[in-house]
Order: C-alpha cells, then structure tokens, then sequence
C-alpha cells in the first residue's frame, strides 16, 4: 500500500545506506541507549537534547531521510502526548517546589515540572523514530535480516536453531508488502461488489473487515503452501549448512561511524554519572521509573 | 452511459524514489453497448487505468466522465462514488480471490444486501445470476471454497453481476483457465453484450480481440498508441506495436495473397472464414 511510508526501505546510495547492517543494527541500539539514558541536571538534559537532535538531522540529510514521513507519523501523537500530560500532572512529583507552580485547576496545583517532563518524553520518543527511520530505510529487510542472524550466532552453541529464525523473519519481512498489495486489491475487489471500507456503522464495518480478512488469510495459506513447495523443490533443508550469496563486509567508514556513535555513548555516561552523582545502580530505577519519593 | 478518458495521467508512489508514471496524458473515449478491449505489455498502465473508470483509484491529473460522474484527482471532490459503482463494476484478475461467504448463493447476494437489498429478495436475484454464469441449483448452498478454480471464478463472476451494472469492466478474465472454462466466460460476455451492456476487457489474448472485441485500444508504457477496429488493428505493421497477429488473421491474410478474394475485415472466427470462402 503506498499510504504506508514510514519507515520502508528507500534505495538511495548514500554512505549509510553502504554500511554494514550489523554495524548499523549496533549503532541503532548505542543511539538509543543514550537517548534514553536521563542525564538529571536541567541544563546539561537541554545541551544533551538538542545536540543529539541536531546530529540525527544531519544525519537524515544524509541518509535522505524523508522528513515528511516522518511529520506525518508525528501527527498521530497528539494523543499521546495528551496521555503523558495528563499522567505526570497526577504523578506525585519528587522534587516539590511552590515556585514551579504554573496555575491552579481549582484545588490542583499544574506544576511546570509536569509540561517538562512530559515535553521531555515526546522529544525522545521523536528522536527514537528518527533512529530507527534511518536504520530501516537506509537497510534493506534482507541485510537486516542477515545483520540480526549473525548477531544471534552464539546461540548457535545452545542449539537454537538460528537460520531457522533468520529464514522465518526474512520471510515474514519479504511477505508483508506482498501481503498490502492483496490487501489492497481485496479490499478493491470488494469496494466493486459495494462493500465501504470508511462509512458505515459498526455492523457494517464488522462485515466489511469480515469479507477482506478471510480472502486475505486463505491467500496468505495458500501463498505459504506454495512457497514451503517451492522451496523443498530446490531443495530447501533447513538443517543443511549453507554458502551465503550477500556477505556483510565491515568497512573503514563503519569503523569510523562506530567510533562516533560511541563517543556519543561515552559523553552521555560521563555526564550521566558525573552529573548527578549517582551510581550505575540508579539505572534500575531509572527502568522502573521506582525513584524515592523524598 | 459513454465513458470519456480526458488527460489522464497516474504517478505510482509521487515523490519517492520509487516514482513510476503509469498512464501519461490518456485520452479517448470508450463506446456505450460495444466490448472495448484494451491491450497492451505488462506495465503499459492496464490495470492502473480500468481501476480508475469505478473511481478505486484516483487520476494524478485529469479526468474520467462517466455519464454524469465525473473522477478528478481529488478523492474528496468525487461525489456519488457508490452509485458510480453500482453502474459500473470491475471484476479483477483472479477475482476467486474475493469470495469468503459460507455458501456461493450467499456470497453472490452480498453484493446486493451491501445496497441494501433485502436478504431473501438478493439471495433470490444471486440465483438467477448463478444461473446466467452457468451454475446450477446443485451449487448453491455450497462453500465457494471447494469449488474448481473455473467453477470460483463464475460465482465471482455472478456475484458482480447480481448488482446489473450498466458498464462491466473486466480484467484478463480468462487468465489461467482451461480452454473449456475459457469459451463459457466469453460466450458469457458477448451474451452481456447482447443485452446492451457495455464490457471493457483488459486481456493479452490476441484471438479473443479479434473474435469478440468491437473496438480496441491499445496502451504502450502508458501513452495510448491506437483506437481502432481490431481487423484494422491487425493490418497495420506490427513492429512498432509488436503485437502478436492472430494466427487466424494471419491464415486470411496468406489466403488473400495466394489469390483468394475475401473480405478480411469481416472475419472475426472460423465459422466466419468458412462462411466468406463459400460466399466466393
């Protein structure tokens, strides 16, 4: 489905679409880690924020990051953003001062802290989709797929079946346009016949949802037969040890985007145990959000 | 109910690095009561244009009237757009795939109930489409999906039918049938025509062009490159349009050249060409 944009592969060629995948999955991970990783004084969150902001800009310009795929998913998050501000208003706030006080809802005291805190968590949700925007359009699912195989090599030694998992992720990715496209010209198909995806009442909703979803599984069922049919007829075993036709080469621009990314790592943990002062200890109740109240 | 084709142009996935233009600037006009084939290669905009004569899709720019509906590019700006499709109905490639009712006489009469048609009224109506695609009373009141994949397509088939549309788009509708199942689908066609409807057929079948097709477009990389009559079609030279010349068309043709004098032009089968050789 062409209204589906956010987040698909576009084949450009630029320096992050050529670096290895297995590199580009570990710097997703170290990105996000220091996105979420809370740095506790004021002034030092906001240098944090917006360089890391300004990094991933540069860094979807790029890549040739779509901009407004990615303003159109912020779109849906008004909602949530709602959600959160309702949240930390009622959450009971640890570091009470009278002069953070923004105005009165009658009894209840609007904090500052409150629109901050939940500003705060719209921005990192924002930049954690800026990072794996990058990492899934610059990525086709085939390396992605690959990168992540080679990553769970090690349970190879406990006997997980590894290619096993990798093959069914690769064919799920592979399947899911397929699967929009049939999606697609069910629900046209259907639209003939006077079926109305968008007006409607429940009822008729539930009808028109009914009459794409069974044609759609019985094609799913019988695509995947075909495909199991196919592939035992060339010979498929998914035991059998196998040659590779991409290989997954590291190269010295990776090297270099790696170190980067870990310099970024790095500053975030200096400044988060520095800053503070706190132990590593504190991370677990950074997870759990279990910070005492006093 | 004639349907115009005014500067159509359609742009797969605009601005994206994936951008296709289907249809480039797409103009004629398709005839009220005639079948319409439209041909062309794979990717020569097809399927991309017959999706838009029911408003499925919108144009990137022009226009498709159709009576007094008219499809722009702005999907907000079509009004009337199930009406449309009660007047014109596309039946797609494989269209067995849309079937999912219990029984077939259900599902043909779904389409009706969707126009709010009462339940034994459409159950009543699918019947009678049944039996114009060729089913009989032993097929009604079972499941779609154990049917053969000839027998699925006729109740897909009936089940656009049921709604009487005036103008009935059909694409490769014989894709992937036996010779047998293939006769009874476009003696079915012509039948429809018979009874005043319009048929736009989408199909890359040479023979079934020449043998049912009163008019036929031909589509190349999505410019529209000939609006004629088949037969005519056929006489020009094939390179530019590299079509494949029908071989009973051809046969007349190598007739004529040894001498035999015939109306080319008015073979459309073989009854037909056993007919013009007696007439001599």
């Amino acid at each position: 489905m062409s209204k589906i944009t956010f987040g698909r592969f576009s084949p450009y060629n630029t320096i992050v679409h050529r670096l290895d995948a297995r590199n580009k999955i570990l710097m997703t991970i170290l990105l996000l880690v220091s996105i979420f990783l809370k740095v506790n004084s004021w002034s030092s969150t906001l240098i944090m924020s917006a360089f890391m902001l300004l990094f991933l800009i540069l860094f979807m310009l790029i890549s040739k990051v779509s901009f407004i795929d990615l303003f159109k998913s912020l779109k849906t998050m008004w909602l949530l953003v709602i959600f959160l501000l309702i949240i930390y208003i009622f959450i009971p706030n640890p570091n009470y001062n009278p002069e953070h006080i923004a105005f009165y809802i009658g009894r209840l005291a609007i904090n500052y802290d409150a629109f901050y805190q939940s500003g705060y968590i719209i921005l990192r949700i924002v930049m954690m989709l800026m990072v794996t925007m990058i990492l899934t359009s610059t990525t086709s699912p085939m390396d992605l797929t690959y990168g992540l195989e080679w990553y769970m090599t090690p349970l190879k030694l406990i006997r997980v079946p590894t290619h096993i998992i990798a093959m069914t992720l690769s064919i799920a990715l592979r399947f899911i346009p397929t699967l929009l496209d049939e999606t697609e010209r069910i629900m046209k198909a259907q639209s003939s016949r006077g079926v109305d995806f968008v007006h409607g009442g429940i009822g008729k909703k539930f009808t028109a949802i009914i009459s794409l979803i069974i044609p759609l599984f019985v094609s799913a069922i019988g695509r995947s037969e075909e495909l199991s049919n196919a592939m035992e007829a060339r010979g498929y075993d998914p035991y059998a040890k196998r040659s590779k036709y991409r290989k997954l080469t590291f190269s010295w621009a990776d090297l270099f985007g790696l170190l980067l990314i870990l310099c970024i790592f790095g500053a975030v943990l200096t400044l988060r145990t520095y800053d503070s002062n706190v132990m590593p200890v504190d991370f677990i109740y950074w997870i759990f959000k279990a910070k005492p109240l006093f | 109910m004639s349907i115009k084709i005014e500067n159509v142009s359609y742009t797969y996935l605009k601005k994206t690095p994936n951008e296709v233009e289907a249809l480039h600037n797409v103009s004629f006009e398709i005839k009220e009561k005639k079948i319409t084939a439209i041909i062309g290669h794979t990717g020569s905009g097809k399927s991309t244009l017959i999706q838009m004569l029911n408003a499925l899709s919108t144009p990137t720019s022009g226009r498709i009237i159709v009576d007094r509906f008219e499809i722009g590019p702005n999907p907000k700006k079509n009004k009337n757009i199930k009406e449309l499709r009660r007047h014109i109905a596309s039946i797609f490639q494989f269209p067995e795939y849309q079937l999912f009712e219990e029984t077939v006489e259900k599902d043909v009469a779904f389409g009706l109930k969707n126009y709010g048609v009462k339940q034994e009224e459409a159950i009543k109506r699918g019947h009678e489409a049944l039996k114009q695609v060729g089913l009989d009373e032993s097929f009604f009141s079972r499941s779609p999906f154990e049917l053969s994949g000839g027998e699925k397509r006729r109740v897909a088939i009936a089940g656009i039918l049921v709604l009487d549309p005036d103008i009935l788009v059909l694409d490769e509708p014989t894709a992937g049938l036996d010779p047998e199942g293939t006769r009874i689908i476009l003696d079915l066609i012509k039948e429809l025509n018979n009874q005043g409807k319009t048929i736009i057929l989408v199909t890359h079948d040479m023979n079934i062009v020449l043998n049912y097709a009163d008019e036929v477009v031909v589509l190349k990389e999505g410019n529209l490159v000939y609006q004629g009559v088949p037969s005519e079609l056929f006489s020009l030279s094939s390179d530019d349009l590299s079509l494949e010349i029908p071989p009973l068309y051809q046969f007349s043709k190598a007739l004529i050249d040894k001498g035999l004098n015939i109306n080319i032009n008015s073979i459309k089968n073989i009854d037909d060409l056993i007919k013009e050789i007696n007439r001599k």
